[in-house]
């Protein structure tokens, strides 16, 4: 039984992932293109360790820290990324119509 | 239009080659001799659990030292190479940074949770190389990962250059010295029966195989450091 | 059979690397390719040395003294790839530099711009 809902949550994961992987080849641009990658392929590997946490009831600790671990590093290392994407003017693509970064810099710089 | 069918004759003809590599492939069945009297050696003689650990650090230690120096060669070559710039952006680091130039409040206090424990795992990986999976390279990579992550939330943090490269020549002195000290006590150059063999598998075991980790860790990881901290912009 | 499919994936990630380094113009491009090919390597050799249906020569709980020799898998090209790795990274390292001074001299990244070496 337990097995069963480990396998189920494994098979979510990996269908998360290959989402990922399909987002990052069709999405138009680089901002989504990076969203698509952390977001899904994060929930994918939560999935697939937390469905291992099932098969080998003595590791739910250490796989508790190692979805920890995960957690704070993919957000963070994607969002200094997409700053500074932006920072270098990587184009956005024209269906976009809101940028909020270049608004806040324009307002901090003239009124700094 | 030549140098395109260039290219894919030279792809099409690694192809082939990979090919029949993969299609002639046999797999092994037993260990080959030299293979087998090392397993049966390393624990027997070494006191080590971790056959690699042990092949690394006493059987073929002389390739690591010769690693070593070709890890040293490379971080003074990148010096060479991207030494000159210093002069050109000491200037700009004494106005105050625009508020865009600095990393966002994100990534810092990132760095202020994480650090810590990139530090406390590279520590683990480096003293635990003779039981488990692990060693000196790996763990001073991970410190060089740790390096970057400071780098990235402060960018105008300096490394203190002299600190690192003192360090890293004073680990590599030891290294050598420890060696030494293998050949004159022991039966061999960097042999790790200087140090008592201790009880198999325990933390304080095998020689003088985690004494070699450390300075070994301590080496790469002050290396890689510099070297990153010479891409600064 | 585990041993075939990660030798194929190794030499699969070797081919891409050289297709990779003479096709593209961009210096940086070239650089991953590079880097795509001494991947490939490190997975090459530690394929080569697997034994069937062994596991890793570290003696623990799941693997005593007695009969590692018999279960191990091939320590030799694990300890050659440890190394390898390393050196990777230093050689990569190197290339980056010189890629900042070639694009600090003529201000562009296509190593169509640096003609002076060739006939």
């Amino acid at each position: 039984m337990a097995e069963l809902i480990g396998s189920l949550l494994v098979l979510a994961g990996a269908v998360f992932h290959l989402s990922a992987g399909l987002g990052i080849l069709r999405m138009p641009d680089a901002y989504t293109r990076m969203q698509a990658g952390t977001k899904a392929s994060t929930l994918g590997n939560t999935l697939v360790v937390g469905g291992i946490a099932f098969f080998h009831p003595d590791w739910t600790l250490k796989l508790l820290l190692v979805i920890y671990f995960v957690l704070m590093t993919n957000p963070i290392s994607a969002h200094a990324l997409a700053r500074a994407a932006h920072r270098i003017r990587v184009p956005m693509t024209p269906q976009t119509t809101v940028d909020a970064l270049r608004d806040a810099r324009e307002q901090s710089r003239g009124g700094a | 239009m030549i140098r395109r069918a260039g290219i894919v004759l030279a792809v099409a003809l690694f192809g082939l080659v990979f090919a029949t590599l993969t299609v002639h492939h046999v797999e092994r069945q037993s260990l080959p001799p030299l293979a087998k009297r090392y397993v049966e050696l390393v624990p027997r003689e070494l006191g080590a659990p971790n056959v690699i650990t042990g092949i690394l650090l006493t059987y073929r230690a002389f390739d690591t030292l010769g690693e070593v120096a070709v890890l040293f060669m490379v971080a003074a070559g990148v010096g060479l190479v991207l030494g000159r710039r210093e002069r050109r952006t000491e200037t700009s680091f004494r106005d105050a940074p625009q508020p865009s130039r600095q990393a966002s409040e994100i990534v810092r206090t990132g760095a202020q949770i994480l650090v810590p424990l990139i530090a406390i795992f590279a520590a683990y990986i480096i003293t635990n190389g003779h039981l488990s999976a692990g060693g000196g390279f790996q763990g001073g990579a991970v410190v060089a990962s740790s390096a970057i992550l400071l780098l990235l939330a402060d960018p105008r943090q300096r490394f203190d250059q002299q600190f690192l490269s003192s360090t890293e020549s004073a680990a590599g002195v030891l290294f050598v010295l420890v060696g030494v000290a293998g050949l004159l006590f022991a039966r061999g150059f960097l042999d790790n029966r200087v140090l008592p063999l201790g009880q198999f598998g325990t933390f304080f075991s095998a020689g003088a195989i985690p004494l070699l980790s450390v300075l070994l860790g301590a080496k790469v990881g002050c290396e890689l450091s510099v070297i990153i901290d010479r891409f600064r912009v | 059979m585990i041993s075939t499919v990660v030798l194929a994936t190794g030499l699969t990630l070797i081919l891409i690397g050289i297709w990779g380094m003479l096709t593209h113009r961009n210096i940086l491009r070239i650089v991953i390719a590079f880097s795509l090919i001494s991947t490939g390597t490190h997975i090459l050799m530690v394929a080569i040395g697997y034994v069937a249906s062994g596991t890793a020569p570290i003696i623990d709980r799941g693997l005593s003294t007695t009969e590692a020799p018999m279960r191990a898998v091939d320590p030799i090209p694990s300890a050659l790839a440890v190394t390898a790795i390393v050196i990777g990274l230093a050689v990569t390292a190197i290339m980056l530099a010189f890629a900042i001074r070639l694009y600090e001299a003529k201000k562009t990244l296509s190593i169509d711009a640096f003609t002076e070496s060739k006939w």
